[in-house]
C-alpha cells in the first residue's frame, strides 16, 4: 500500500510538472483512438477510413479544447452515415443537433463523456463510466451519459443494419428514414442500458455521499451490482442479445478500474477517524472527520563522502606515544601523507 | 522578508483569476436580470431550432400518410396543437435555463465577492 501511495504521489508530481506536454498527448491519443474506433465500426466512407486523416484530425485536436474533438468525432460519424445513406446522415445530424442544442449548451465540458462512452463500449467496459460519474460528478451527468449511449447505439445500429439500410427498398427514402428512427426509438437494448446507467449513477452518488466508513468502495460495488442486475434482468425479459459473460466480465473489470479511479482521487484512513461535537448559536454539530492518506515520495539522495585530500604542503610529523605490552612507553613519528581518497554512494 | 501567508493568498488569487475567475468576471459583468434574460433568449433560439428538428422528424417519419391526410385534416386544430406543444417545450426549457443560470450567477457573485475580500486582506498585508 505504501508503495502504491508513493507511486500515486509520484504520478501527481510528474503530471503537475509536465502537464503542459502530457495534456496534448492525452488529448491526441484519446482523439486518435476514438476516430479509429469510429472508422473501424462504420468505415463506409473510404476517403477518411485510412490512418492519415484520423491522425491529422487527432493532431489538430490535441491543441484545442475537448469540445473540438467531440465535434470532429461527430463529423467523422456524419461522413460515414452520409456514405451509407443520406437519410441516415439526416437522422444522425438531427440527433447530434438536439444533443448540442438542448444539453451541451449548459455543460460543454461533458462532451468528453460522449467521446469516452462509445470508446469504452468498444473495449467492452462501458460500465466504468456510470460508476466513475457517480463517484466524481453529480446526478446531472446522467444526461451526458444518456447522450453517449444514444450516440453509440446509433453507430451500432448503422453498422449492424448496413445491408438493410442500403439494399432493401433502396429507392424508398421514406422507408429508410423510418427504419433509422425506429432503430433508435424501438431499441430496447439502448433503453435498458440508459435506464441501468442512470440508476447506477444515482446509486453510486447516493452511497458515496453517506457518512459511513468505506462509502466509496461500497458505492462502487453497489453500482456495479445494480448495473449488472438491471442489464441481466433486461436481457431475460426482453431478450436483448447481450452476452451474459460479457456483462459479468465487463462489470468485474469496470469495478477494478473504478477502484483505481477511487485510489487516484481519494484515499481515506478510516482507522484515524475522529468524531467531534460542538455547538454555536444556531446549530449543534456532529462532525466526523476522516483524514486523507498522504505519503510524500522518498527522495533519493546521492551522498558523497570525501576524506581530506592529499595536500602539497606536508603536515608536520607528529610524535606518537605507544605503550608496549611490557608497559614501556615508546615514542615514534608517523607519516601522515599516505591517506586514501574515495567516493562512496 | 517573505511573508508566507501573503504568498499563499496571492497564489490562490492568481490561480482563481487565471481560471474560473475569468468566467465569473464575465458573468458578474452583467446585472442578474440582464444575464438571465440573455441566457433565456439563447435558450429560446435553441428550443425553437430543436422543436423544428423534432417536428421535421415527426413529419418525415410518416411523410406519405401525412401528405395523404393533409387535405382531410383540420389545419386550424393541427396548427393550434403544434403551437401549444411548442410553447410547452420552450416553456419547460426556459424554466430549466432560468434555474440553472440563476444558480450560476449567484455562485459567480459569491466567488467574486470572496476574491475582493481576499484583495482587501492583501492590502492590509501591504500597509501594515
Amino acid at each position: 500500500m505504501a508503495g502504491l501511495l508513493e507511486a500515486k504521489e509520484y504520478i501527481k508530481n510528474f503530471y503537475s510538472k509536465y502537464e503542459i506536454y502530457i495534456k496534448p498527448v492525452l488529448k491526441f491519443l484519446l482523439a486518435l483512438i476514438s476516430f479509429i474506433l469510429i472508422n473501424s465500426m462504420m468505415g463506409y466512407m473510404q476517403a477518411i477510413s485510412g490512418f492519415a486523416i484520423p491522425l491529422m484530425a487527432a493532431l489538430f485536436c490535441s491543441f484545442l479544447p475537448w469540445s473540438v474533438a467531440v465535434l470532429f468525432a461527430a463529423g467523422f460519424m456524419l461522413a460515414h452515415f452520409y456514405a451509407l445513406a443520406l437519410e441516415c446522415a439526416v437522422v444522425a445530424l438531427a440527433v447530434f443537433l438536439l444533443i448540442f442544442l438542448l444539453y451541451f449548451r449548459f455543460t460543454p465540458k461533458d462532451g468528453l463523456v460522449v467521446l469516452l462512452l462509445p470508446l469504452l463500449f468498444g473495449l467492452r467496459i462501458p460500465y466504468l463510466i456510470p460508476v466513475a460519474l457517480g463517484l466524481l460528478a453529480s446526478p446531472v451527468s446522467m444526461i451526458s451519459c444518456t447522450c453517449g449511449v444514444i450516440v453509440y447505439y446509433l453507430m451500432k445500429f448503422a453498422s449492424d443494419n448496413m445491408t438493410l439500410l442500403t439494399g432493401v427498398n433502396a429507392e424508398n427514402t421514406s422507408q429508410r428514414f423510418r427504419l433509422m428512427i425506429d432503430g433508435l426509438m424501438d431499441n430496447k437494448a439502448m433503453m435498458i442500458t440508459i435506464i441501468s446507467f442512470a440508476i447506477t449513477i444515482l446509486v453510486v452518488y447516493m452511497i458515496r455521499r453517506m457518512s459511513m466508513d468505506h462509502a466509496w468502495t461500497i458505492a462502487i460495488i453497489a453500482g456495479i451490482l445494480t448495473n449488472a442486475v438491471i442489464l441481466l434482468v433486461g436481457e431475460l425479459i426482453f431478450d436483448l442479445h447481450l452476452s451474459i459473460l460479457g456483462i459479468l466480465l465487463g462489470s468485474l473489470i469496470s469495478g477494478c478500474l473504478a477502484k483505481v479511479v477511487q485510489f487516484l482521487s481519494l484515499n481515506l484512513d478510516y482507522s484515524r477517524t475522529e468524531r467531534v461535537q460542538f455547538e454555536d448559536d444556531d446549530y449543534y454539530y456532529y462532525v466526523k472527520a476522516v483524514p486523507k492518506i498522504v505519503m510524500a515520495p522518498q527522495e533519493k539522495r546521492v551522498k558523497k563522502i570525501h576524506t581530506q585530500r592529499k595536500t602539497t604542503t606536508a603536515a608536520p610529523k607528529q610524535p606518537t606515544t605507544i605503550k608496549t605490552s611490557n608497559g614501556v612507553s615508546r615514542t615514534r613519528i608517523v607519516e601522515q601523507d599516505e591517506e586514501e581518497t574515495w567516493d562512496s554512494i | 522578508m517573505v511573508n508566507e501567508e501573503r504568498i499563499k493568498l496571492m497564489t490562490k488569487m492568481a490561480v482563481y483569476e487565471a481560471g474560473e475567475g475569468k468566467k465569473d468576471k464575465a458573468i458578474t459583468g452583467y446585472f442578474r436580470s440582464d444575464y438571465i434574460s440573455l441566457q433565456i433568449l439563447k435558450s429560446i433560439v435553441s428550443a425553437t431550432v430543436s422543436f423544428v428538428i423534432l417536428f421535421a422528424l415527426y413529419i418525415f417519419y410518416d411523410f406519405e400518410i401525412f401528405m395523404k391526410d393533409i387535405y382531410k385534416m383540420d389545419m386550424f386544430q393541427f396548427t393550434r396543437l403544434v403551437l401549444i406543444l411548442y410553447l410547452v417545450f420552450t416553456g419547460v426549457f426556459v424554466l430549466i435555463t432560468y434555474v440553472v443560470y440563476a444558480i450560476r450567477y449567484n455562485k459567480a457573485k459569491g466567488k467574486i465577492k470572496k476574491f475582493f475580500g481576499n484583495l482587501k486582506r492583501m492590502s492590509v498585508f501591504y500597509y501594515h
